[in-house]
Formats: structure tokens, C-alpha cells, sequence
């Protein structure tokens, strides 16, 4: 990849939604404004997720009746969602990232809902 | 939550973003071409402990870090439950004093617990949730007593966000809206806080002998407490017609048990965590704790509660005027009322186009005019209902007058909702308004002369023989301009906008403004007297209505004189301060802010306060050699400046006096009795202020007649010499502070220098 074709990729990828995995296990979702050399990401509109923490997993697990947590108590398999919160416009440092995905509609349904 | 259609896929392209962003130069950007990086710069920095809300330290293991290890469901002496309960109350009053709820009542464990995740039913707000629920019955002082009142206090927090939500406030600056995604339980209704806040409190009542009997009772004064402050505040603008007092009165008389009280409660520093923080939708980087002490928290909310009781005497109408007096008076107040007071005030003022829930903005309009103007009684009479034939001219007054109340009532009634804002966004509101007045005059300048051909108003003949029109509506727009001239440079002191350099100048121009003032007011009057003296002659023929007219003419009158008495007096005040700075300027002895070698100069000063006043087509700007040369009386020798401080500072006391003795309220002949005694007293209090102001002023005139004196004496016989330095200091005294006897008048502090001093 040549200079001219990593400045098109990248461009390519602004406006989308991406999942940016930092070092902490925190996924960042948020739209793709910015990037530089040192592959710091500015997303915008960020939520911020986090993996549910041990003591929900056992409550959840030993079926405390709490649904308001959002989790499915569906034995032996439990399901506990992850926590997420708004958090606005962020820059994740390229040196905490640990993962890049980008959200995608497959192709059978080629339509942005979330797009204005 | 977000939205995301169940269609959307994740791809991974980890490697080949971080190969395509390594072949980017250095300081080179890939980015959205509307994005700034001035944007950027407000993006918070993930894994920066600072920056990053979410961001756990090293050791900080996920558990602690977020759930924090505080067990709700411990059980609690009554004890700590009365510091949790003191504990919140604090973090409460933190939150009306402007403080976010992230930093205040938010970072209590407990009440994270019943606000998140959002309860569906009041039933599930409760601290066991998550849990299972064992010993629901057990714990009462925890499950009853304590969540009574967390549900009760979110309610009361609820109630006071909704108020100041909807009316006009400053976001960070006088409160902070954010929610952080959490809703403060307004979808329940208040009900069942109560019946709650009853239970606890009959248990309560239950264990006397069983608690300690000290705790046991500050426990219940505090539920007691919690129930009268929320239905005060339930019952928010509902005072127009309930007219009750008594809710906030018994808050009140329990705030001295609370403080007695509370250093029986033992903190549960544990049960409050910031950490929370890291949970809240909240777009801001981690903030601190607020955290204020119990005596602040209680004199804060006594404040509330005063003037949640005094403001009922802004209710009864009586008059634009008196309303007036009622709503700046209180507003003014030292400290300003709270921000939810001032939206509830703002609310009461103007709601759905009538004022105070019972006059209709037209009326209250009408009443204005009528009061100040009063102008031919056909324009505020006719009235288009009642005639139906568009050639008759009394319905084309109407149509006119139709379209100037259209126009008018919204500015007009903002110059009462003005006084709501804080104090520097009144001043800054006000700088704005005053041009949009200046067009008004303008557009009411030519309904008056549509106005006047309608009417047939007959003119008033001048001595040199040309004929004049009263111009009613505009006369009445201009005078109101003028006020808001006097509020923009009176508040410039209360709000030490002005160095002490330029005090000389600005308290020159307030009187030229009081002067230009006084003048148009003496305009006002001579056609009310010519109305009067014609409206004699048709009581004299015993014409109908004529006599009731009279009594309102009589009655706008005192008012002028009312108005005269007031702008003298400040007029007077004004000019004795001038002189006084004169002096004190020209001997070198005013203390100034900038130091020789700084870019500001008068010019650019004087540029600066006239700012507001460019645009301003009556009255003239003043050009600035004419300003200056005012401001330092250019040409007067010191004699004939001291002689004029003298003087003036004499009939400002006499005007100040006779303005004290006509009392705050513009009454009916009647002298009915006054409904605004609390408000009055305060009203009475400033005038008060103000005359010791005019007693320091006197002082300090005498003081460097004195001074001086001294040193002519001394400088006699040194001829051709540098006459000597006045041997005086001076010291202005800050706003707030003892010898600032009042916010509007800076008095300076002048006493001899230290003899050793001499140079």
C-alpha cells in the first residue's frame, strides 16, 4: 500500500462506525472523524462498553430475579449484556488500541437506517 | 442506548488500518473535512486517568473499581442512618448552588441503587435490588426510614429540575440540567412519597424507647422536614392560587432541630463514591466530590425557604409599578435567591401571556400606560369588540392600539423577567434590550402620530408659540429606556466593571443620564397637568366619568413626583461622587488599576463603556472631548468642585430621606393596608444603605476639605515651588465589603496619611 492508496483507505472509513478495543477491554463505538500517524482515533457520538462486571455474571448466574440488569438467566449458558454509556466525542490513543472493527450492513441490505 | 439495526456486522481491519495509518507522515490527518481540530481539542482522552471517566488505575481491579465494595443492604445504626441523611441534604443544597449531580447527590451509592437501572415501578426502587431479597422486613430503619427518604429527596430534586428546566437560566453558570441519562423518578407521581414518608415516619414514632431518644427525634424531624419541602416545592406555581405559606414555614421552623442535631449523626463517607461517575452517561472528564459543609447547607436552604414564603407578596397585583419594586426588591436580595427561586419568579411573572396567573398582558399593558402616561382616555378605552364600523375612528384607535400591545407586552414584560437572571446577565441582558427599546420608541413614535390625528389630541401650546404633542406611547418607551440606561451603569458598579479611574467619569454620566431623566419625566407632567386642567372644566360641568378621571390623573401624578423625588436623589449622589473623584484624581490620590506604561488609556475606556450605548439614537452619545472635559470638570477651580460635592452630597441626603419617607409602594389614596411587609423591609434596608452611603461620602468630602486647607496653608509660602502632595490615602472599598455601605454607591475610604509617609 502506497501513501496515496493508505490516505484513500482511511478516508474511506470516515463517517463510519467503528468498534476500537483498547487495552483495558473497553470497546469504544463511535463514528470515525480522524487519524494520524500514530493510529490515534477520534471517534464522535461515542458509547463507551464494558464487559459486565464478576458480581453481575454470578448474580446472574445464580439466578437472582433482577431484570432490570438485562440479563437472561437461561441455564446452564448465562447472558448478561454489557454495560454501555454515552460519552460523547474521545480520541483513543493508537498505543491502547487493541483491536479496529468496522460495522457493516452485508450487502443483501444496502441501507444505512443510522445515517442521516 | 444506542441504536443499532440487528443487521449491522463487525469486520475486523485491525491490520489494515494500522498498516495504512503507518504509511502517514508525521503530524499528517486523515479526517472528516468538517471536523476542526479546534473540535478535537474538547475530545477526551481514553486511558488518561484524568480525561477519561472510564478509566481504571493499575491495581484498581474491576470490581472495586466499579461496584465498589459498600454493601447496601448492611444494616445501619440509626446513627449513621442520620448522617446519610445530613450527608445528602449537603450534596443537595451543593446541586442548587450549581454544582452537577455527577459531583453532588449522584456519587451516593444509595441513591445510584434506586435510580439505576431506571425503575419501572416505585416498588423497585429499593437497595436490595440485584440481590435476593431475604430480610425485606428487617432493616427498617434502612429499607423504610432511609429509602423514604432518598425516593422523597430525588422527588424533591425533581420537582426543582423541572421548574428551572423550563425557564430561562445559565447552564454551568447558574445551574447544571445534566441528568447523565438518569431520570430523578418524574415519572411517579408524589403520592406515594408521601404515604412513604408517612410509614417512616409512624415507624418512627414506633420505636420510641427503643432508639436512643435524641437520634430517635432527629430522625423524625428530618422525614418531617423531607415531607414539608416537597410538597412545598409540588406545590411550585400552584402558590398563585393556594396561597399557602405553611409548608416552607414548618421547613423552616425545623431547620434550627436540624442543626442542633446533626452532630449526633456518624458519617458514611463509604456510602459516597465518585467512582460512580465511571457509570454516568457523561461526556465531561472525572470531576472531584463537592463537597460543602452542614451550616452552609442549612443557611443555603433556609435562604430557599424565606424566599420561597416572602415571594408570595409579588402575588397580589397592585400595579406595575408596585410589582415592580416587589420583584427587584426581592431579586436583589444579598445573596441572590436561589436559581429555582428566581425560575419560579420568572414563571409567575409571565405565564401563557398573563401576568401573575390573573392579569392578561393586555391589562397589564393598559395599566402601565395609565399609571405613567396616561394618555387620552380614548386610546386605552377603545376597544374593537364593542365597535364594529371600520370608519369610526375609535375603531381604528383600536386597531392601532391592538398592534402596539402586540408589539409591546413581550419587551415590556421582560423588563420584569430580566431582573430573574443572575446579576451579570442582568446587566448583560439589559445592554442587549436597550437597543431593541431604542427601536421600540421609534415604532411608537409613529403610532403616536397616527394615534394623535385619530384622537384629535389637542396640542399644547409652548412659550415661543409652537405647538407640541404628547407622543404618549413613545414618552412612555423612552422612559423606560432611561431606566434601563441607570440599571446598566449602576449595576457596571455593583459589578466592579469600572476601574477607579474611571469612576469620576461614570458617576458623571449617571447624572447626566439622571438629569436627561428628570427632564423627560417634567415633559410627562406638563401634559398631565394640561389633561388635569381641561378634565377640571368638565367637572365643573359635571360630565360623566369626570371625577374618576381626576382621581387617576391625581394618581399619576404622585407618581411623577414619586419618579422626580427617586432620579434627584441618585441625580444628587451622583454628582457629589463626581466631585468628590475630581479631587481626588486631580491630587493624584485615586488609586488606579493600570500602571503607566499600560496600553488602556481614557479614550479607550470611555470607547469601551459606551459600548452598549453606540446604537442609541436619543439620548445623544456623548462625544468623547465633551466626556472627558465633564468628567474632570475641566476648568473649575478646586473650590468651586469641593463646594459642588458639598452641596450635592447635602440635598442627596434631603432626597434620599423624603424617597425613604414616601415609602417603597405607590399606595391608593385610600392608604390601604400594605401586602408586601417582608419585601418592604428590604426595600427600606437599601434605601437605608444608601443614606449611610451619602454619610460616608460626606465624610470623606470633609475630609479632604480639610486636607486641603491644610495644605494651602502649608503651600503659602513655598512660591514658584511643587505645591505639596495632599496628605491623604484612599481606598475603594470592594463590593461585599463593611465599608461599602452600598452596592451602587463605591464611597471611597479617605483618611490623613500616616505622617511618616510624607514625601
Amino acid at each position: 500500500m502506497d501513501e496515496n492508496k493508505a490516505v484513500q483507505y482511511l478516508d474511506s472509513l470516515i463517517g463510519r462506525t467503528l468498534r476500537v478495543h483498547a487495552t483495558d477491554t473497553r470497546i469504544f463505538v463511535g463514528t470515525f472523524k480522524c487519524t494520524d500517524a500514530a493510529r490515534n482515533i477520534i471517534l464522535a457520538s461515542t458509547y463507551e462498553y464494558r464487559f459486565p462486571s464478576p458480581s453481575t455474571v454470578r448474580d446472574a448466574a445464580t439466578g437472582t430475579n433482577d431484570s432490570a440488569a438485562g440479563s437472561a438467566v437461561d441455564a446452564p449458558n448465562v447472558k448478561v449484556n454489557m454495560t454501555s454509556r454515552f460519552i460523547g466525542l474521545v480520541v483513543v490513543p493508537g498505543q491502547h488500541i487493541t483491536k479496529i472493527e468496522l460495522e457493516e450492513t452485508p450487502p443483501s441490505r444496502v441501507r444505512d437506517p443510522l445515517k442521516k | 442506548m444506542r441504536v443499532v439495526s440487528q443487521s449491522v456486522v463487525p469486520r475486523d481491519i485491525t491490520d489494515e488500518f494500522t498498516t495504512a495509518a503507518s504509511k502517514l507522515k508525521t503530524g499528517q490527518l486523515v479526517k472528516d473535512e468538517y471536523f476542526t481540530l479546534f473540535e478535537a481539542v474538547g475530545a477526551l482522552e481514553i486511558m488518561d486517568s484524568k480525561m477519561d471517566s472510564g478509566y481504571l488505575g493499575p491495581g484498581e481491579n474491576h470490581a472495586q473499581a466499579l461496584e465498589d465494595d459498600y454493601d447496601l443492604t448492611r444494616e445501619l445504626g440509626p446513627e449513621e442512618v442520620l448522617g446519610i441523611m445530613d450527608g445528602l441534604l449537603c450534596h443537595e443544597m451543593a446541586w442548587h448552588m450549581g454544582h452537577p449531580l455527577s459531583q453532588t447527590l449522584f456519587t451516593s451509592l444509595y441513591l445510584d441503587k434506586l435510580l439505576w437501572p431506571v425503575p419501572k415501578s416505585l416498588d423497585e426502587a429499593h437497595f436490595f435490588r440485584g440481590h435476593l431479597a431475604n430480610n425485606n422486613e428487617e432493616l427498617a430503619i434502612v429499607h423504610l426510614v432511609l429509602r423514604a427518604y432518598c425516593l422523597a429527596l430525588v422527588k424533591c430534586c425533581d420537582f426543582v429540575h423541572a421548574r428551572v428546566a423550563t425557564e430561562y437560566y445559565f447552564e454551568e453558570e447558574d445551574f447544571v440540567t445534566q441528568l447523565y441519562n438518569r431520570s430523578l423518578l418524574s415519572q411517579f407521581e408524589p403520592e406515594p412519597f408521601y404515604d412513604l414518608l408517612n410509614r417512616a415516619i409512624s415507624w418512627v414514632d414506633e420505636q420510641k424507647g427503643m432508639l436512643d431518644e435524641r437520634v430517635r427525634e432527629a430522625i423524625w424531624t428530618r422525614l418531617l422536614f423531607r415531607r414539608e419541602f416537597l410538597q412545598g416545592l409540588e406545590q411550585d406555581v400552584e402558590v398563585i392560587q393556594t396561597r399557602s405559606k405553611e409548608h416552607f414555614l414548618t421547613c423552616l421552623s425545623q431547620l434550627d432541630n436540624l442543626a442542633k442535631s446533626t452532630s449526633l449523626g456518624t458519617e458514611v463517607p463509604d456510602s459516597f463514591s465518585w467512582k460512580i461517575q465511571r457509570k454516568l452517561a457523561s461526556t465531561v472528564p472525572p470531576r472531584p466530590m463537592v463537597k460543602i459543609n452542614f451550616e452552609d447547607a442549612l443557611a443555603h436552604l433556609k435562604r430557599l425557604c424565606q424566599d420561597a414564603i416572602d415571594l408570595q407578596e409579588i402575588i397580589d397585583y397592585q400595579g406595575p409599578y408596585n410589582f415592580k419594586v416587589t420583584i427587584w426588591t426581592l431579586l436583589s436580595r444579598k445573596p441572590q435567591p436561589s436559581v429555582y427561586i428566581r425560575s419560579l419568579v420568572q414563571t409567575l411573572i409571565v405565564n401563557n401571556m398573563t401576568i401573575l396567573g390573573a392579569v392578561p398582558v393586555k391589562q397589564f399593558l393598559y395599566d402601565e400606560l395609565a399609571e405613567l402616561v396616561l394618555p387620552s382616555r380614548i386610546l386605552l378605552e377603545a376597544n374593537m369588540d364593542e365597535i364594529e364600523v371600520p370608519s369610526d375612528p375609535r375603531f381604528q384607535i383600536a386597531k392601532q392600539m391592538d398592534a402596539f400591545v402586540k408589539r409591546f407586552s413581550q419587551p415590556f414584560a421582560d423588563t420584569f423577567r430580566s431582573a430573574c437572571l443572575n446579576r451579570c446577565r442582568i446587566r448583560r441582558t439589559v445592554c442587549h434590550t436597550i437597543v431593541d427599546w431604542d427601536n421600540l420608541q421609534m415604532e411608537a413614535e409613529d403610532l403616536d402620530e397616527q394615534l394623535r390625528t385619530l384622537s384629535k389630541e389637542p396640542p399644547l401650546m409652548l412659550a415661543n408659540g409652537d405647538a407640541t404633542y404628547s407622543y404618549p406611547l413613545s414618552s412612555w418607551a423612552y422612559h423606560h429606556k432611561l431606566i434601563q440606561f441607570r440599571l446598566i451603569l449602576q449595576l457596571g458598579f455593583e459589578l466592579s466593571i469600572y476601574s477607579p479611574e474611571e469612576l469620576p467619569g461614570m458617576y458623571w454620566y449617571l447624572s447626566h443620564i439622571c438629569s436627561t431623566h428628570l427632564g423627560h419625566i417634567d415633559r410627562i407632567r406638563t401634559f398631565t397637568v394640561a389633561t388635569a386642567k381641561r378634565n377640571l372644566a368638565e367637572m365643573a360641568a359635571k360630565k360623566r366619568d369626570a371625577l374618576e378621571r381626576h382621581t387617576a390623573l391625581q394618581k399619576s401624578l404622585r407618581l411623577l413626583e414619586r419618579l422626580t423625588t427617586q432620579i434627584v436623589a441618585v441625580d444628587a449622589f451622583a454628582i457629589s461622587l463626581h466631585a468628590l473623584y475630581v479631587l481626588l484624581a486631580r491630587h493624584g490620590i485615586l488609586p488606579t488599576a493600570s500602571s503607566a506604561q499600560a496600553y488602556s488609556s481614557d479614550r479607550l475606556r470611555y470607547e469601551i463603556r459606551m459600548k452598549p450605548f453606540l446604537q442609541i439614537t436619543l439620548p445623544e452619545l456623548v462625544p468623547y472631548d465633551e466626556y472627558r472635559r465633564e468628567a474632570v470638570l475641566e476648568g473649575d477651580s478646586d473650590e468651586i468642585v469641593l463646594e459642588r460635592a458639598t452641596k450635592a452630597i447635602s440635598e442627596a441626603r434631603k432626597a434620599w430621606e423624603a424617597t425613604l419617607a414616601n415609602g417603597a409602594f405607590v399606595q391608593d389614596s385610600d392608604g390601604e393596608e400594605n401586602l408586601a411587609p417582608a419585601i418592604e423591609e428590604d426595600w427600606k434596608r437599601d434605601v437605608k444603605d444608601t443614606m449611610r452611603a451619602c454619610i460616608g461620602a460626606s465624610i470623606a468630602i470633609e475630609t479632604v476639605k480639610k486636607a486641603l486647607k491644610a495644605r494651602a496653608n502649608v503651600a503659602e509660602p513655598k512660591e514658584g515651588g511643587h505645591p505639596p502632595s495632599v496628605n491623604l490615602r484612599v481606598t475603594i472599598p470592594e463590593t461585599g465589603s463593611k465599608a461599602r455601605w452600598h452596592d451602587w454607591w463605591i464611597v471611597p475610604q479617605v483618611s490623613p496619611a500616616a505622617v511618616g509617609s510624607k514625601t
